[in-house]
């Protein structure tokens, strides 16, 4: 009896936590019912194409689908790797991404602490609207001013580059401009928008802090550099750090709608490249090994990153 | 307060100016495509405009509204904007309002089953083909549904559902409520703010979106706003050519001043809500970032 006995109690226990399992979810069914929609379309349309990625390691046959379709291993990566152009779409998402950030990242702390300073609230508020509209207007239209202003024909800034004396630009079509009017357009639509959690950030810093500095006789200059930085560091930190996680996110949409062959040597990133090979040249599988590798390293990095904030201390992004 | 010195007010001076020019410059390309659109279309074609419109025609927006693509893509982004914002919205507060509940089986799992796809995904192809598959090629659906649910969305929401006191809801069930009632009596009417801040961001996606119709829009019919803009942008004499302009109309048309009115026309919906939308705007860019 001393034997069997534990035993017994846990199986009671174990039909006890099963019994109240099942009546948890009986109670929670409206909770479940409302989960549900969401629920599907995120496993029919983010999760099934994880599993889609198989096709990665197959010949892909549209007829044949991916039960029908020839296992060929890491073949697709094989060639990915030796082919010509992947040295090009990685050097080219990276730099792209590089310049973009190293002007996306400075200019909105610039941008918040010299809002900051405004001292008329109705013109600062003015002013955050109106530097805050570009993020709200798609790639499409703002494509379309860009065309408009840079045409070499008749674009306005070649006619005041004309009028100048110069000799007309073709800023969208030659390889030595392109990757400026990338990164000057970006941060033309998102400085703004940039500075909304720097602006939060600076708010939160503690009045007295100044109060003290001003006493001691500080600068606004040195005021800004040895309170107001430091205090919002962990914000700027942070911002830093997702930003470089996200290193192969060159901005898809934007080079999509400028770029022409004539400018693929400096602007074809791993995003258009998987768009032309794959969707429009219908070569499924090298595509999608192609993208594969993007999204694997992009989760390497996040991952590590999030780990090493962690480490050293500071609250990680989850 | 300090007296303020003059190295002080210089530099306020020169802050307050440096402002000015730059909202100037934020401006101008739409003061200009305003310029253009309503210029004359004889002389807009000798090029020169700079300040003022020179002459006016009213002729651009005529060609505009006559234009059949045009009033297509305004079709369907608009019906598309609508139920996608109003699935995406709804859909991702009634998976959040239930992950939001730290009682709830299996709540962990399913939170990081949302997570997960903030790290990783399938990429193009896949998604591509999964939507061929379906067979949702020149429907609806494809622009809708791939799209409706966003990870981030459902965290912000989360976030906010767990700020609402636990008495609410009690009190309600013990008059009888079941968790759908609470759902969509108290719930959803407490949460305004974060279902417009959510619902506004999820609406701007879709109106902006051009990138489903490249994939998944093989009749002109289907195309978006915005897929119908990127072609007129990139060859205006034949988009206009094809469209069902009056004759008259289409003599005087000058191609350059159709493109500008359309490309005002598509963002004035954006231009107009955004001024009273701007403070849901940026409570969402907050709340994502504190979240973050």
């Amino acid at each position: 009896m001393a034997v069997t006995k534990p035993e017994v109690l846990a199986g009671e226990r174990k039909r006890a936590a099963r019994g109240t399992l099942l009546k948890d979810i009986a109670r929670d069914r409206y909770l479940y019912l409302l989960l549900l929609p969401g629920l599907l379309l995120v496993l029919v349309f983010k999760y099934m194409p994880m599993y889609g990625v198989v096709i990665a390691f197959q010949e892909y046959n549209i007829y044949k689908g991916i039960s029908g379709s020839e296992w060929v291993g890491f073949d697709q990566f094989t060639r990915l790797f030796h082919s010509p152009d992947f040295g090009e779409i990685l050097g080219n998402t990276i730099i792209i991404s590089l310049y973009k950030l190293a002007a996306s990242f400075t200019l909105p702390i610039i941008l918040a602490l010299l809002l900051n300073e405004l001292r008329s609230k109705l013109f600062k508020r003015f002013a955050q609207s109106v530097v805050y509209l570009p993020h709200f207007i798609s790639w499409v239209i703002f494509s379309g001013i860009l065309i408009t202003f840079l045409n070499p024909v008749d674009g306005l800034l070649n006619m005041i580059i004309q009028r100048f004396g110069g000799m007309p630009v073709d800023f969208l079509g030659d390889v030595r401009y392109f990757r400026s009017v990338l990164v000057i357009s970006d941060v033309y639509k998102e400085v703004g928008w940039g500075t909304i959690i720097y602006l939060a950030a600076i708010a939160g810093v503690n009045a007295d802090l100044y109060e003290a500095a001003r006493i001691d006789g500080a600068s606004k200059l040195k005021q800004t550099w040895h309170v107001t930085l430091p205090a919002i560091r962990p914000v700027i930190l942070i911002l830093l750090i997702l930003s470089l996680a996200n290193i192969l996110e060159a901005g898809f949409q934007q080079i999509f709608l400028l770029y022409s062959p004539l400018v693929y040597d400096v602007a074809d990133i791993i995003d258009t490249y998987v768009y032309r090979v794959g969707i429009q040249e219908a070569n499924y599988s090298y595509a999608t090994a192609a993208g594969l590798f993007k999204s694997a390293v992009a989760m390497a990095l996040i991952l590590s990153v999030n780990a090493i904030v962690k480490k050293s201390g500071q609250e990680g992004l989850w | 307060m300090t007296p303020i010195s003059g190295g002080e007010r210089a530099f306020n001076a020169a802050n307050i100016a440096f402002f000015i020019l730059l909202m100037a410059l934020m401006i101008y390309p739409f003061w200009y495509m305003v310029m253009a659109s309503v210029s004359d279309p004889d002389l807009t074609a000798s090029g020169g405009l700079f300040l003022l419109p020179a002459g006016f025609s009213s002729t651009a927006y005529q060609a505009v509204f006559q234009n059949v693509s045009i009033l297509s893509g305004f079709k369907v982004t608009i019906i598309t904007t609508a139920a996608g914002t109003l699935i995406g919205t709804f859909f991702s507060a009634g998976m959040a309002y239930a992950v939001s509940k730290k009682r709830l089986r299996g709540g962990k799992f399913f939170s990081l089953l949302i997570l997960f796809t903030m790290l990783f995904s399938g990429g193009l192809v896949p998604s591509y083909l999964l939507v061929k598959m379906l067979g949702l090629i020149d429907s609806y659906g494809a622009f809708i549904l791939p799209g409706a649910i966003g990870a981030w969305n459902i965290f912000v929401m989360i976030s906010f559902f767990r700020g609402i006191p636990d008495e609410l809801e009690e009190a309600a069930k013990i008059d009888g409520a079941n968790d759908l009632t609470v759902f969509f009596r108290i719930v959803l009417p407490l949460s305004k703010p974060v279902l417009a801040t959510v619902g506004l961001f999820i609406a701007v996606g879709y109106w902006n979106d051009f990138f489903s119709s490249v994939l998944y829009a093989t009749e002109k019919d289907m195309w978006q706003l915005q897929m119908v803009l990127k072609d007129l942008i990139s060859n205006t004499s034949q988009a206009i050519s094809q469209a069902g302009i009056s004759v008259a109309v289409q003599q005087q048309v000058n191609p350059f001043t159709v493109k500008m009115a359309s490309i005002l026309v598509s963002s004035a919906p954006i231009l107009a809500v955004y001024p009273f939308l701007q403070k849901h705007f940026v409570k969402g860019a907050l709340i994502g970032s504190v979240k973050g």
